[in-house]
């Protein structure tokens, strides 16, 4: 077999770490590339990035215009862009136009420009952006291709990595040149809803084993970043239902509560904090990770709602200590997303990443229904959470999420099922009840998956002493489910 | 009819040459096209032109290669060179090279300013030439020593 040979051809790398890693470290050197995509997909930003990471390793680059943006337009596009380093033009990294010739003389006037320029200039990476005026100057598909063929001769022959750039579409969904090139990479700009999706695929690769699918884009000053499927870069393993923690019991430091878990919940164990806006489940998770850091473990917050120091104000508020000090000693980290600011992957990334930087002991997700507010498919929903609850299952995180209990009020509970569920050993439910014409918060157990718990609702109070529990509602029943019924009129209820 | 002054434009994109040409006829210039610097130095040895409008990067041969070019051959010393570069930063260091400079995208304004700065500085040089017995000419700037 080939492969093994073709797989240790040098690469050259992008410089854009996450297309690297779907490349499997780069384009092959001295192999030729279509990148395609619509117009603004991101095509001249990426193969700009791409020059201007191998500038500054001291190598040379050309670039091809051909009929596409002036060179001042360009240059007044990129200047923005983190990686232009206008220093490198036009020693290291040199522009030409290639219409005018194409024009006048035609697809082999435009090789010989291009064989004499790469020479001129020593270029091991050539980029030839407009690729569809040369297809459309080809009076058929096989000179086209002839085209094609030549360039390939060309980099054979001077190690020289080809980069073609277009956005042509063919009607008949068969485009020829994709045969004779080493790779395609197709770049999309899409809407859903009214949230833009940039997204990267790889078409072929030859001689490697890319990372298939759709892969996120981002396009900021920092350039082009890719961040490939969760899913694709974690061992894909179903979440097995029945793998239960089985290390000591992590308390929140709420005697009340610790009881009603029968001393904590279970190291490594997962849990949902299901609860309506404003039940006390972000002051809850806190509360938790304070426990732990007092105990000097390791805590994470990742959230989405409220800036870090919104966050750590509010705990001092309510009496919640240690935090400030935990995250001054590199004890514990606030990690925070806007909401909706990224791709599911971004996010997904930068929790693992967090998890596998700090090695936390106790972590609290906070908003767990922001990674499906930012999913660009919902059907990878179950493939990303079991991605997630692997990663947190092999680090042994004791983990508390949250999420959000749709109505305020109501009988009905709709407890959320998605991949993550299945992990979740606990569900502690956390909402508001009318009580004798007040609103109250209160609390139950749910579910301790194959462990004692104590069910009874708690009143959950969040004063400036801390956070407690209270037997508010001893006497009664349905106190969530609507009622609150006192003794009295419970028997006349239940008839 | 006095001899209408001549350009020559060498710019490998397509695009802004042409607008310069039909820009420069309008007022009253004899405008030539070169898509390199190569072309262009062969269009200079056949026949004398005023001012020579150079892009930096172009194939073949490069805005700076042709300046160096015409100031090494005695014969077009009397040519003007305005470089137009679409690199703001970072001007060539290569002042001999070129009467004067312009940045890329300019305006129809800037460009006559330019223009008008090339003819001067090129009065200037071929009278301090000609002052030193460099330049041997019947006084008339950029014409061809024969």
């Amino acid at each position: 077999m080939s492969g093994s040979s073709e797989t240790a051809s040098p690469r050259l790398p992008t410089g854009i770490p996450g297309l690297d890693r779907i490349l499997e470290g780069g384009f092959i050197a001295a192999g030729v590339y279509i990148v395609q995509g619509p117009p603004g997909g991101g095509k001249t930003i990426l193969a700009n990035q791409m020059c201007f990471h191998h500038a500054a390793n001291g190598r040379r680059v050309v670039y091809v215009t051909l009929l596409a943006e002036s060179h001042a337009r360009m240059f007044a596009h990129l200047r923005r862009m983190a990686f232009f380093d206008e220093a490198a033009i036009p020693e290291r990294v040199y522009y030409i136009g290639g219409y005018s010739t194409l024009q006048a003389g035609g697809l082999d006037a435009l090789v010989s420009l291009i064989r004499g320029v790469m020479q001129k200039h020593n270029a091991t990476l050539l980029v030839v952006d407009g690729l569809v005026s040369a297809q459309e100057s080809a009076p058929t598909d096989r000179l086209f291709k002839q085209f094609i063929h030549e360039i390939q001769a060309l980099a054979d022959f001077s190690k020289c990595t080809v980069l073609l750039l277009t956005n042509a579409e063919r009607e008949s969904g068969f485009y020829p040149e994709h045969t004779m090139v080493d790779g395609v990479l197709h770049l999309t700009d899409e809407l859903s809803d009214l949230r833009p999706l940039r997204h990267i695929r790889v078409l072929k690769l030859r001689g490697s084993a890319p990372l298939r699918g759709l892969h996120s884009v981002r396009i900021s000053d920092s350039g082009l970043e890719v961040r490939p499927r969760l899913e694709s870069l974690l061992p894909y393993r179903s979440v097995a239902e029945n793998v239960l923690p089985s290390g000591a019991k992590m308390g929140f430091a709420l005697p009340e509560l610790d009881d009603m878990l029968r001393g904590g919940l279970r190291q490594g164990s997962v849990t949902m904090l299901l609860g309506s806006s404003g039940s006390g489940k972000t002051l809850l998770g806190m509360q938790f990770l304070s426990a732990g850091i007092k105990h000097g473990e390791r805590a994470v917050y990742f959230g989405f709602f409220e800036h870090p120091e919104a966050i750590l104000a509010k705990c001092q508020r309510v009496g919640i200590g240690g935090l400030r000090q935990g995250i001054e000693s590199g004890q514990a980290k606030i990690v925070w997303h806007r909401p909706v600011e990224g791709v599911i992957d971004e996010l997904g990334e930068s929790l693992i990443e967090t998890i596998g930087k700090i090695k936390p002991h106790r972590l609290v997700i906070d908003g767990m229904d922001e990674f499906e507010r930012a999913s660009d498919f919902p059907e990878r929903m179950s493939s990303v959470y079991s991605a997630i609850a692997h990663e947190l299952e092999r680090n042994g995180v004791t983990t508390i999420y949250t999420t959000e209990l749709r109505m305020l009020f109501g009988r009905e509970i709709e407890v959320p099922i998605n991949g993550l569920s299945a992990a979740t050993q606990n569900i502690i439910l956390m909402r508001h009840i009318e009580h004798q014409a007040t609103l109250l918060r209160v609390l139950g157990i749910l579910k301790v998956r194959d462990d004692d718990y104590d069910g009874r609702m708690r009143e959950i109070r969040i004063t400036e002493e801390g956070i407690r529990l209270l037997d508010t509602f001893a006497a009664e029943s349905r106190v969530v489910s609507g009622g609150g019924l006192s003794p009295d009129l419970r028997a006349g209820h239940e008839e | 009819m006095a001899d209408r002054r001549s350009v020559l434009i060498v710019d490998d994109e397509f695009g802004l040459a042409e607008m310069l040409r039909e820009m420069l006829r309008d007022d009253g210039y004899d405008v030539t096209l070169a898509i390199n610097g190569r072309l262009a130095f062969d269009i200079l040895r056949e026949r004398r032109v005023d001012l020579v409008i150079t892009d930096l990067m172009m194939p073949v041969m490069d805005g700076a290669e042709l300046a160096a070019g015409i100031r090494g051959d005695d014969a077009m010393r009397g040519t003007a060179v305005l470089l137009m570069t679409s690199l703001p930063a970072r001007l060539p260091d290569k002042s001999g090279l070129y009467d004067a400079i312009i940045r890329k995208p300019f305006t129809p304004e800037l460009l006559l300013a330019a223009i008008t700065t090339c003819f001067a500085a090129q009065r200037e040089r071929v009278r301090r030439q000609s002052s030193l017995g460099v330049v041997s000419s019947d006084g008339k700037a950029g014409d061809r020593a024969s």
